[in-house]
């Protein structure tokens, strides 16, 4: 009998530890949650890694929400922006507007101040000659009569009242070329404020990561292949990032041939011409806001100057050049892979 | 014939009789591990076998890849016919004014998007790749 009891303890016993088991495996894990919406004209990819689907999926919204608002302030084809109406006042009066919208300036300022003017946020006068959709290209009198209105420097900040101010009539102010990557930084501020430790904020190409997958390790990047082929090759390099930005600036986005020339979106601001010396540009960062704008400013400037750029301002690149060879800085030694098929 | 089957049946209540608590255990181990094996499954085997089709951001439809069917989703451009064949899927027709998703042609892993339609559809992961090469995001 006393036997038998001490059978049945130990059976018992058994059978909790087995239920314990069971238990462990089903317990809250951190996982990956994805998420797309269509905003700022793009596709904007969130992911995060949250134990909760309910506060990830709550986070994710809020991250959009925030993207959302800023796009409205700095939107150069809605009438309603802010920066609609620094260009309708270009000439006359200073705008006020709100903080996010002058601090995006003052960034674009200083990104084509130490870029030496590569990067132009007022090139807008001379893009809007180019029709990449209808194949147009502008004259060479038009050209260099829009260039007159080219020049950053002609952007005036006013900190104190909160106003920008462009100097000359018909001055364009364009801040397409560096609102992804600022979108994107406000999207992680705005996910590490509701208590997301470790995500991917995309906004199209313009990637900002933080903290680190649910494998513990960093997050993977790929490079888009600037002369894709076909299925198979989309992807030329792969990096592993963590609380980095990475932006490509690529002339495979908006282009046209005219006799085998390319003519594509990424406009010299000093000749009003495409910049031929690059296929594509990436540049990692620690804001997005700079990977985007310097990526501009890299490609403009070409491999041997644009690698120079790099290294005074402490970031890292893949520079792939018009001969196809791929130029990387050596801080990305180990966390940079280039495709088998390359 | 029936002496026969009355003694099976008194083997088998001989069976049951002889059951013990250690059978018991046996028996409730055995169905814990296989409820859980569906789970651990679902979780560990790679989802590439499905086609998502998201509209204005939000997943609208999943299909699998491998029943060929046409689908119809209406956007700002009219309508646009996404055909899933031979475990492939193709924006087959658009409005939109360039039609870039056209032209991408078939795809059997990754994304097409239609910017103007606001329309994505998404092969599996969305860029799933073999085990321990997947990319996280893409940038270009």
């Amino acid at each position: 009998m006393n036997n038998l009891k001490g059978d049945r303890n130990l059976y018992i016993a058994a059978l909790l530890l087995c239920l314990a088991l069971f238990a462990s495996c089903t317990a809250e894990k951190e996982s990956m949650y994805k998420k797309s919406r269509m905003l700022m004209d793009t596709f904007v990819t969130i992911t995060v890694v949250s134990g909760s689907a309910d506060e990830a999926d709550e986070a994710i919204e809020k991250a959009f929400s925030s993207i959302e608002r800023f796009g409205g302030l700095i939107n150069f084809f809605s009438d309603k922006s802010e920066v609609a109406e620094i260009n309708r006042k270009a000439g006359m009066s200073a705008v006020k507007v709100s903080p996010a919208t002058i601090d995006i300036v003052e960034r674009a300022v200083y990104v084509a101040a130490k870029s030496g003017g590569a990067f132009d946020p007022t090139v807008g006068p001379v893009t809007k000659l180019w029709d990449f959709t209808k194949k147009k290209k502008p004259s060479g009198v038009r050209i260099r009569n829009n260039l007159r209105l080219v020049n950053y420097k002609n952007i005036i900040i006013d900190r104190d009242r909160q106003t920008v101010f462009l100097k000359e009539k018909d001055m364009l102010l364009d801040l397409g070329g560096i609102a992804k990557g600022y979108a994107a930084d406000l999207a992680v501020i705005n996910l590490q404020g509701n208590g997301i430790k470790s995500g991917l904020v995309a906004v199209a190409g313009d990637i900002r990561a933080f903290g680190s997958r649910p494998d513990g390790g960093e997050w993977k990047i790929g490079v888009k292949n600037p002369r894709q082929k076909n299925g198979s090759d989309e992807i030329i390099a792969r990096i592993s990032l963590s609380n980095k930005a990475v932006s490509t600036s690529g002339d495979y986005e908006r282009y046209f041939f005219i006799n085998g020339r390319r003519f594509h979106h990424l406009l010299d601001p000093k000749t009003g011409y495409p910049a031929e010396c690059c296929r594509s540009v990436s540049m990692i960062a620690d804001e997005g806001v700079f990977a985007d704008g310097f990526s501009t400013a890299v490609f403009i400037l070409g491999p041997e100057k644009g690698l120079g750029l790099v290294q005074s301002l402490g970031m890292d690149a893949i520079i792939i050049d018009n001969n196809g060879k791929i130029h990387a800085t050596p801080g990305l030694e180990g966390r940079f892979e280039i495709e088998e098929n390359h | 014939m029936r002496r026969r089957a009355l003694k099976e049946d008194l083997r088998l209540k001989k069976i049951i009789k002889n059951i013990t608590l250690a059978d018991w255990t046996l028996l409730l181990v055995l169905l814990v591990v296989s409820v859980a094996g569906i789970f651990i499954t679902k979780e560990a085997l790679p989802r590439g076998t499905d086609v998502t089709i998201e509209i204005n951001g939000e997943p609208a439809y999943t299909f699998p890849l491998n029943v060929d069917r046409t689908i119809p989703v209406s956007g700002s451009y009219g309508d646009t016919l996404i055909e899933i064949k031979e475990g492939r899927v193709r924006i087959r027709e658009a409005h939109c004014p360039n039609r870039i998703c056209v032209k991408q042609g078939w795809v059997s892993k990754g994304v097409i998007i239609c910017l103007p339609n606001k329309i994505l559809v998404i092969v599996g992961s969305g860029g799933g790749d073999k085990p321990g090469k997947e990319i996280d995001a893409v940038t270009g």
